[in-house]
This record gives structure tokens, sequence and C-alpha cells, in this order.
């Protein structure tokens, strides 16, 4: 270490000094070491082009790993192929090497690239362009998406070896509009899809129904095309490609890429209130920790779970170094950013001109920004992973990294803080999608219609096609005639499909204080408890008022402040249960629990301002919003009248209250979902049941297949709970936990735990 | 879990209450729809039944046709990859559309060449072989079709084509009218069409260079064809029409220009916006009386492209303010003018610039381009006159530009040589400007406001020089 600058020479020094650093040393919970790994190589396979072979000698490839080379012969073989390898092990080249090998050999054959997002997408172009230009061969990658101006469109259409895009684009520009396409559809070889993990959920169950039409549209042109995918590490790569795609998948998993030394550091912020559990914030440690390594020299990346995290640790890291580093060396990165800026982002992380960088997960795909060196989580990501995934930011193939895992003080984050086996013993999670939501099914049936009509025999997804067909011909949606189904309406269907979620439309954010400028959006899920009038919103570290939110017009105007503090809202929620599909009693008859259709009402009631810092609460004021409807699919479960009986209301309160607050963190840990996908409800008196109830709900019309999941996994859910409970340090009930006792009382911890163990014990 | 059924019913239940706006927008419109639907038909369709009746009575009776259909004059054409319908009308040449008659046509083609080098000049650079720009009125086809939605995607299907061309040798201009019964017989129908663009070298259209070919393009291959890289060329009268009328019309949809400027009067219409709806009814109840209305509508439509052809001729052959009479807003001669000019027809704009410069009227944003399109031909004078009264109408306006002054101060500056003149313009563009400034402040009035200073302290220098000779 530099005395005089502060600056590490290397991430070895770094860690030295680090361990001998009492006061930090004294929080970590655990250092786990990963050691280096050498390379494991093949030869380039004697049927590899002599141009390719020499392009990528020129750049320093001699040999391909083994997985590389695996996945070349896999595709040689004809089959699909999905390979899984941690980020930067080298996993583009294993379908760029096939794809190219083919185009070499046959000009008119063509490729097309799925990636989730646009960046990814730009990136991959000019990586394959490069490879082209070096071998001087005439092969013409295009990015198509909304960026795409029209001129170009048709040489793309008729030219392009090689399309880029992404499953938006495909859903609502590409295949509706197939007979344009008629060159890339009649000659498609390949099909890649990168990031195939990202495809899960809501966003994954609309993208298998845009492969669904997808592979009609081939058919209808007669063309058979491979699938090339890749994911990073989740437990069920080859399931979910097949689910995914509806074929079989060869799985390439052996990873022959070399690494660097790795550290995973547990670090827990240290308790300030043993009584109350209270431990200092994870955001003010989790600053502490950037700060330290910003200011030694390292290159750092901060992840933060939601959009305002990321804008308060922004704020507070520009301000500790701005002494050290100019404004634009440290940097927000999210969703809802304009994507002019965050391709500056990008480009400024890669040249090493931005020192810092506080992101959403939206940094967590394999959007290129080089490797980092360090990387601190702020709070468990939520799944395992997605904690690989965001810590292989940081890591480079030579050379050591670090990644802190600084805890919150969600019962979640304690309890993996303070089991660190249980993480690192444990398979990532599994990807899950639910391609036949019928709501999801029934939008894409329209599309494929629109496409094409539909005949007799014709098979689209798991439920019965022709039903779904008459239905729709009911709705004077289609037009059946001969045994074909045609479309007859006159809107356009993907217009008002969007894949992401089951938001229609984004909201705009218009920043008044000089003239009219478009900031970002927020999209509608958002938009209740982000933008409404009076909310702080923050942008790129700077705070806005909302001014005005034009709802039906979809809208937020707000003036750049100078405030103290943010704001928090919350949302008033009231379910109706309509249909009951399954029961089960436990053993015991203690507790009933059932799956069926709810409808759920939210509207979003007051909003609390909160000091910055030191996050109390100092004042507060309405939200006029109209309120949102969710028909969607619930599991819910319901404690007896006996075991209600024993205790009073107010206790069942307490219990019910403080069981809820575990479940919540505890449901996406078993469904490898967002937290905000799923939703958790207690009530005392249901009016459904009229007993004590704790209600999940897929926060998605139609259900996505979540809360299905949890009634099948309902002992082990509340096992799991109870083991967390009682494995909590704390006296009687803290964040941690059951919650605070602010919250569920005094007796809070004791009252859920007795609850669990009278009814659920007696189910075990 | 429940059945497929339930939950699919249970979603309709739940389905409709979000979207109460829109469903009864909708409603709104298809009731009104039905009313001039029926008020628009009403008549007709009572005479229509008594014809319908006669023909019953007649012996050879064609096919089970529904007796609308076969009182608009409808026949069932089979051919090898099925059937379809097709109503022919024929008319004679001399028959009068509004203020133009068919006849005119043979001679107005050849005038639109500028037009159809225009809007064909990829493909003709392509290959001038396949693409003359020489056009001749029988190898024209007036191509409108009527389709069950918006957009160029591949779900929005033509149901009706309707096209019309001129025989020379018949004297006649025949108008066919191709519909089909429903989707399946959509393949007969486009083959058929595929036959008569043989000997076709454009496809005379509004807007159908973006919409109705793209549309005909995308049903051909779905239909198993493969687009083979020779398209007939485009004569669309969009882009001209929006070029001359695009400021004083309220709109340039086809029936406001009719009105307006054609001299048609369609009287009771269907609107082309609610053809999608009513055939929709029609395959919905079979009740082909709902399709009325969208044949009378869709030939009139051909036949106003047919008079559009004779009016853009006429406009490029020059007979405004020989033969008819000029257009009488300043805005829209000069519009006319520049486009005559950008259309190789520079002779004739000289008229209607001539007109205009005589105009009495203070003027409008038109002063300002008229002027340099003088200087740009060194003719100053007459731009120094255009300018005068375009800097006499900014200085009665709040928001002043200071142009036409900048212009004079150059003018006199530089051609007449009276820099004192000049200086007194410039002065004045500076008041102007500070006036702009005090009210809205940008970066481009600052910048126009120095580079005013610049040219005062320039033109002091000059009128002190000429003093002190003098």
């Amino acid at each position: 270490m530099n005395p005089w600058t502060g600056k590490a020479a290397t991430m070895e020094e770094w860690l030295e000094h680090l361990r001998l650093n009492r006061e930090i040393m004294e929080n970590v919970t655990y250092w786990h070491t990963q050691p280096a790994r050498p390379a494991r190589t093949a030869p380039f396979p004697p049927e590899l082009d002599q141009r390719l072979s020499d392009a990528l000698g020129a750049r320093g490839v001699v040999s391909l790993y083994t997985h590389q080379a695996a996945a070349f012969e896999a595709v040689r073989e004809g089959r699909h192929v999905v390979t899984v390898t941690p980020t930067a092990s080298g996993k583009t080249l294993c379908y760029n090497l096939p794809v190219l090998q083919r185009l070499l050999t046959d000009p008119s054959a063509r490729a097309l690239y799925l990636f989730p997002t646009k960046a990814l997408a730009q990136d991959q172009v000019a990586e394959l362009q490069e490879l082209a230009d070096a071998m001087e061969v005439d092969i013409k990658t295009h990015t198509y998406d909304g960026d795409t101006p029209p001129t170009v469109r048709q040489v793309i259409r008729n030219a392009g070896h090689i399309v880029v895009t992404n499953p938006d684009m495909l859903h609502s520009a590409i295949l509706p509009h197939h007979t344009k396409w008629v060159k890339l559809f009649e000659n498609l070889k390949y099909i890649v899809i990168d990031e195939l993990h990202a495809y899960r959920g809501v966003f994954g169950s609309h993208v298998a129904n845009v492969i669904r039409r997808l592979k009609r549209i081939c058919a209808f042109y007669g063309s058979a095309p491979q699938f090339l995918c890749a994911s990073a590490t989740i437990a069920n790569p080859r399931e979910h490609a097949e689910r995914l795609i509806e074929a079989s998948f060869a799985l390439v998993d052996d990873n022959g890429a070399p690494a660097g030394e790795k550290h995973l550091v547990f670090y827990n912020p240290p308790v300030v209130n043993r009584q109350l559990g209270i431990r200092r914030s994870s955001v003010l440690e989790s600053q502490k920790l950037a700060a330290l390594l910003l200011r030694s020299g390292i290159q750092t990346i901060v992840f933060a779970r939601s959009r305002v995290r990321v804008e308060i640790l922004l704020t507070y890291l520009q301000e500790l170094t701005k002494r050290e580093f100019g404004p634009k060396s440290i940097r927000g990165y999210r969703g809802g950013y304009l994507p002019k800026l965050r391709r500056e982002i990008e480009k400024g992380l890669r040249s090493g001109e931005i020192r810092g960088v506080v992101s959403t997960n939206a940094l967590e795909l394999g959007i290129d920004i080089g490797q980092l060196q360090a990387c601190v989580l702020n709070g468990y990501p939520g799944s395992i992973a997605s904690t690989w995934q965001q810590s292989g930011r940081a890591g480079r193939r030579h050379g050591s990294s670090v990644t802190f895992l600084v805890a919150s003080s969600n019962p979640l984050d304690q309890y993996l803080i303070q089991h660190p086996d249980y993480f690192l013993g444990r398979p990532p999670e599994e990807a899950r999608i639910h391609p036949d939501n019928l709501l999801i099914l029934l939008d894409h049936i329209k599309c494929a219609a629109y496409e094409l009509p539909f005949e007799a025999g014709d098979t689209f997804g798991g439920e019965k096609l022709v039903d779904l067909l008459e239905f729709l011909a009911e709705e004077k949606v289609l037009h059946e005639n001969g045994g074909r189904w045609y479309w007859m309406e006159q809107a356009f269907p993907a217009h008002g499909i969007s894949l992401r979620s089951a938001a229609q439309e984004n909201f705009v954010i218009i920043d008044m204080t000089d003239g009219h400028r478009v900031l970002g959006e927020v999209d509608r899920f958002g938009a209740p408890t982000l933008i409404h009038e009076e909310a702080i919103y923050l942008h790129e570290g700077v705070q806005y008022q909302v001014e005005k939110l034009d709802y039906p017009e979809k809208k937020a105007y707000v003036r750049e402040v100078n405030v103290d503090y943010f704001t928090d809202a919350s949302l008033a929620v009231e379910l109706k249960v309509l249909h009951v599909d399954k029961e089960r009693e436990s053993p015991g008859g203690a507790i009933v629990r059932q799956y069926g259709e709810l409808m759920v009402t939210a509207k979003p009631t007051i909003f609390k301002k909160m000091r910055l810092r030191t996050h109390e609460n100092i004042g507060s004021g309405p939200i006029h919003l109209p309120e949102e409807e969710l028909h969607t699919s619930g599991y819910w479960f319901s404690f007896s009248e006996e075991a209600a009986a024993v205790r009073s209301a107010n206790d069942m309160q307490s219990a019910l209250l403080g069981l809820a607050n575990v479940l919540v963190h505890l449901a996406p840990l078993h469904l490898m979902c967002d937290p905000m996908d799923i939703c958790v409800v207690p009530q005392v008196k249901a009016v459904h049941t009229k007993q004590p109830t704790i209600y999940f709900y897929d926060r998605y019309p139609g259900g996505i297949g979540l809360s299905q999941r949890l009634y099948d996994k309902h002992d082990e859910l509340l096992a799991e709970a109870g083991r967390l409970i009682e494995g909590c340090g704390c006296l009687s009930g803290c964040p941690a936990c059951v919650g605070p006792i602010e919250e569920v009382g005094l007796l809070g911890k004791d009252l859920a735990l007795g609850l669990l163990q009278k009814t659920a014990g007696a189910a075990g | 879990m429940s059945s497929l059924r339930d939950r699919l019913d249970r979603l309709r239940a739940h389905a409709r209450p979000p979207e109460p706006a829109l469903g009864g927008d909708a409603d709104a419109t298809a009731e009104s729809a039905e009313d001039t639907g029926h008020s628009a038909v009403g008549g007709e369709a009572s005479r229509k039944a008594v014809s319908a009746g006669d023909s019953g009575a007649g012996p050879a009776k064609p096919s089970g046709l529904h007796p609308a259909l076969t009182a608009l004059g409808v026949e069932e054409i089979a051919g090898e990859s099925g059937s379809f319908l097709r109503r022919r009308a024929v008319y004679p040449l001399e028959h009068r559309h509004g203020h133009y008659v068919l006849s005119e046509l043979t001679r107005c083609a050849g005038l639109l060449r500028p037009i159809a080098v225009r809007q064909n000049r990829v493909r003709i650079e392509a290959d001038p072989a396949v693409a003359p720009a020489d056009i001749e009125a029988h190898r024209l086809l007036f191509l409108d079709t009527e389709t069950t939605g918006l957009g160029v995607g591949t779900g929005n299907l033509p149901f009706m084509i309707g096209f019309g061309y001129v025989d020379a040798a018949a004297g006649t201009f025949t108008v066919e009218q191709l519909l089909i019964r429903h989707p399946g017989e959509e393949r007969a129908m486009l083959a058929y069409l595929l036959g008569r663009f043989a000997g076709i070298t454009h496809l005379v259209t509004y807007n159908g260079r973006s919409f109705d070919w793209p549309v005909l393009t995308s049903r051909f291959v779905l239909n198993g064809w493969r687009p083979s890289g020779v398209e007939p060329g485009h004569l669309d009268f969009l882009h001209p029409s929006r070029a001359l009328w695009k400021n004083t019309l309220p709109s340039c949809r086809l029936s406001r220009i009719e009105e307006d400027r054609l001299g048609i009067f369609r009287g009771e219409d269907v609107p082309g916006s609610l053809a999608p709806e009513l055939y929709m009814r029609y395959l919905s109840d079979g009740d082909a009386s709902h399709l009325r209305g969208v044949y009378v509508h869709n030939e009139r439509d051909i036949l106003t492209l047919a008079s559009l052809t004779v009016h853009f001729g006429g406009v490029l052959e020059g007979r405004l303010g020989a033969e008819w009479a000029l257009p009488s807003e300043p805005e829209e001669l000069f519009r006319t003018a520049a486009w005559l000019d950008e259309h190789g027809g520079s002779i004739h704009a000289e008229r209607l610039f001539a007109a205009l410069c005589a105009e009495t009227t203070p003027g409008g944003a038109w002063l300002l381009p008229a002027a340099a399109r003088f200087k740009r031909l060194g003719r100053y004078d007459e731009a120094a006159e255009l300018w005068e009264r375009a800097a006499s109408l900014a200085e009665s306006r709040l928001l002043p530009s200071a142009e036409a002054h900048i212009e004079l101060s150059m003018h006199y500056e530089h051609r007449r040589r009276e820099p004192a003149v000049a200086l007194d313009y410039a002065q004045r563009a500076l008041g102007l400007l500070q006036r702009r400034t005090s009210l809205r402040q940008s970066d481009r009035t600052r910048a126009e406001l120095d580079a005013v200073r610049h040219r005062m302290a320039r033109l002091r220098r000059k009128v002190e020089a000429t003093e002190r000779l003098g």
C-alpha cells in the first residue's frame, strides 16, 4: 500500500491490509476463498474454417476452452444446445463459432440472435463485426431494434446474415411483419438465445410464447433452425431451455475457462441496539466499504436492490469521495435511465474513466462493462444465482477479486449471513416459467393468428387449442371458415401486449426545472408508490419532487429540489376469493390450505417522509390515485378455530404478522422469483375463511404458477420459517426475523413461533 | 383446477370492466355506423329488393348470391384456385367526375412524368429498362383496397380490391371491384389481380406507396408467391396533394380534396374508416347489404384517382392561370408554384409567382421563401420587394423575426451599395431581436444579436468612410 496515496498496488495487497483492519474484520462473519482455476483447453476442431482459426489466432486464441469445443461438436451433430458457464468464460464463442463456420461455407444461411436488452445486442454486433472484418469476409451483422432507422431496416431484412434483436422487437415488429423477412425465415439455420436465465417468471412465460410463434413462422417458410442457447448458472438449465423452446437439448456445462482467485466476504453490520435487534444500516455499511475500495484505487461496482437505494447510495458515495474524484467518476445505473446515458456509463466503465458504479440488477446481465475488481452487494440479491451473477462482475481471469455481501436487517439476509454454509452449499435456484398462463397464452394466440391463420389440428401451448380458438371466435376476434381461424379485428394485437410486465405503458418523467426534459420512466406498477404527487424522485443522485402526476396521460412532472428526506409510500390491499381449485387439511386439522383464484384491489394510501441517513419519519401525506385491480392465482392457509381460540385477537394479529414477515422473505427464495412477483398478506379474520389466514398471490394477472408451487411446498415452507425464527439471536423479535417489536409487539417472536409449533408441529 | 371453459368464462367476466372508456366509445361508433349504414343503404335497399325479385323471377338466376350483391351487378368468378366475387362498371370516357372528364386521362397521363420520376427514383436507377418513366394512360392501374384493419402487418386482410383502367380503343374506363366472401377466397382473388398487372407500368393510388402496395405484397407472400424484384411503379397522389394543400385544407383526406378542389360531392357516403366494421358485420351475419356503401365508396375513390390524374397533369401543363383559375389563397398559390418549380415546371411557376407578387393582402409565411427563390435566381429587385413586405409585417408582430431586415441590410450593403440604408435596416433588426429576447430567451437569438451588432459596427465604419469621402 502506497503510504502517500493510500492506493493498493494489487488486490492481494489490499486484502492483506483489510485483514488487519479490526473495525471491519469484527463484522465479517465468514471469508470464503475460491482458489484460482487453470484453463482446460481443446485444439480447434479439424473442420474449423482456416479463415476462422486464423482470425482467432490473430487475437491470440490458439485453442478452445473445453466447453467451447463441446458446444461446437454438439451443434455439428445437429442438436439444440444450451451452454451454462459463469460470467467471463468465453461463452459467446460457444455460439459464434458454429454460426460463423456455417456462414463461411454457406453465405445464403441466416442466423437470428436474441438478447434480453438492446444494450447486449449492440455489444454483440461489435464483436461479430470485428471477427468478420478480421477474416475479410462479407458477413453482415445488424442490430434490429427500436433505434434502427427506417432506411436501414429494409437492407437488414434482405441482406443481413446475422440479425441481432430482442424478444420485444421480435414480438411486435418482426413476427407480425414476417412477409418482409422472407429471406431470413427461408434460410434461418440458427437461433441464438443468450442470457437464457433472464427469461423466467412473467417475462419468460411471454418469451416462451413468442418462441412458439417464431417456430410456427419458420415452419411456414420451410425452415427448422437449431437453437443455440447460453445461460448463467442456474440449477435447471436444460429443463429451462426445454420448457422455453419446447424441444430436447444437449447441455454443455463443463467450464474450461480459467479464473483468478475470488474472495467472498460475508459482512454483517454491527448491532447498535441488542435488545431491539437493530443493526447499523446496510446502506451506510455498503457505502463505507465501497468508499474504502474506491479510495484505494480499486474499480468497484455496488449493487442495490431498489432504484431508490441506488440513488441514495450514489448520493452518499459521490459526496464522500468528491475530493478524490470528479463528479462523473462515480455513476448510477438502473432501469429508467435513458439508453444514451447508459451507453455512456458502460463505455466509461470499460475505459476505466468511471471508477465506481451503483446499480440495480440491470447490470447483472452480460452487458459489456469489462471486468471490475471489486463488488459490494447491498443486501442479499434475493437468489443464489443472482448473487453469483452479480459477484461475477468482479473477477478477472488472472489476479484476485473480492465481493462483499453486506446483510440488511431482513430475515433472509440475516439467515444467510449467519449460515454461510447454507448459501455456499446450495445449488443455485431453478428458473421457472408458466407459458400456459391463460392470459399470456390467449394474448399470444391472438398475435399468432394475426401472423398466420390457425388450421384444424394445429397445436399451440399446453391447453386445448381448438377451445381457445372457439372462445376467440365468440369474442369476434377470430373468424372461422372451413376449419381455419383468421384474425378478424381492426387492431394490431402485439401493440397492446407487453412482454415485460402486466403494465402496458410506462410513465414518463418530465423535468420542468429548465424547460421540459424527459428524465426517465417508471413502469405502471411502480408509479403509484414512486411518483405519486409530492414524492421525492431520485435520478442520478439528484432529488426531484413530483409536482403533478397526470395518470391518464401517464406523465409525471417533476422539479429539482434539495431536501433532506426521501419518501416511502404504502399500499392498502383487499382480497376476494373467486374460486377454490385445491384444498388440503393438515393431519391434525389445525391448518387448512387452499389454492385458487383471487381478485386483489390495491390502492396507495399514504406516503411517509424519511430523513436521509437517520431514516426517521418526519411527516406524511395522503396519495390520491385510482385503485388497481388484479385477477390472479393465490394460495392461502388458515388456522382452525381451536388454534385461534386459545389466543386473543391481538396476540393472533402479532403472531400472523410476525409469520408473514418471515414468509415474505422465504417465499422468493424457494421460487427463485423477484420478491416483487409474490405478495404475502396476513388477515386475522379473513372474509373468505372467517379464520386467521395468510395469503400469497402472484403479482401478475392470471398468475404465473408461483403460489401454486408454494401450495405444493407448504410443509417445507413452514418448517423453514420455524427454523429461522428459532435460530435468530434476538430476544423478542427483530427486523431479522418476525419484524421489529414496534410492529409485532413484545411477544411477537414467541407468539409466531408458538403458533407454528402448535399447528405446523402437529402437522409435521 | 377448473375446466378450461370455466376459466375462459371467468376471464371474460373480469376482462370486461377494465376498459369501459374504450369499449363505450367503440360501441358508440358501431351504433352510429349502423345508422349511417342504414340511411345510406336504406332507400337503395328497397329498390334492390325489387330488382332482386325481378331477377329471381327470371329464368337464368346465377348461383345463390345475396340479392344485395346481384343488385349491384356482382358476379361470381371461379378459377383454378377457387372463386371470389367481381363487380364491373364500365364508364364511357365522356363521363364527367366533378370538374374533369375521363377522356382527358389519355392526354394528362403523360404529363405526370415528373411525379413518376421523383417517386420511383430508386427503381429507375436500379434498372431503367424495366422501369420506364414514360406514362401512358392505358398502362396505368388506378388502385384502391379496403382492408380489415390498419397498418401493413400480416393480419391486415384486403377484403375488397378495386381498380380502374382505360381502354382507349373501346373508349371506356372500367372499374372492377373484387370481393372475397371469406378469407379462404383470398388466393383466387389475388391470382386474378396478378393477371391484371400484365402490361401495367404504374399503380395510381392515394397513399398506395406506403399502404395498399405493402399490404398486397404481404398477401402475395402469405399465399406462396415470392417477390420477383420487379414491381410496378407508383404514382401516389398523397404526397403531391400534401405539397399543395397541406396548409389550406383542413385535412388532406380524399373526401376533403374532392369537395374543395375537384368539384366532387359524394352526398351520402360511408367513410372508409367504417369499411372494416361493415365487412366484419357481413362476415358474422352474411347480410351483404352492409357492403353496398363500401362498394360505392371504393368505386368513387377510384374515379377520384382519375380526377387527380387530370388535375395534376393540368397543373404540370400550366393550366393554372390559363384555362383554370389560380388558387385564391396566396399560401396555396405559393405552395403550388414551389411544387411546380420542383417538378420542372418553372416556366409555369413564373405566372404563379407573378400573381403572388401582385397580391395586395399583407402577405404571410410565404413571403420569405418566395423572396429566397428570386434571390437564388439573381432577381434581387423582385426579392427586395418581397423582403420589404415581410419586413413591415415583421414589425407588426409580437414575436418578430429579423430575417427580412437582415436580408435587406445585406441587399443595400453589397448590391445597392447604400451603407446608410443598410445600417438603418440593421438597426431595426436589432430592435426586433431585442424585443424578441425580452419575451423569450434562446441561444439562437443571442447569436443573432451578436451577428447584428457585428454587422452594425462594420456598416458604421462604411458610412463614416463614405461621409469623409463625400
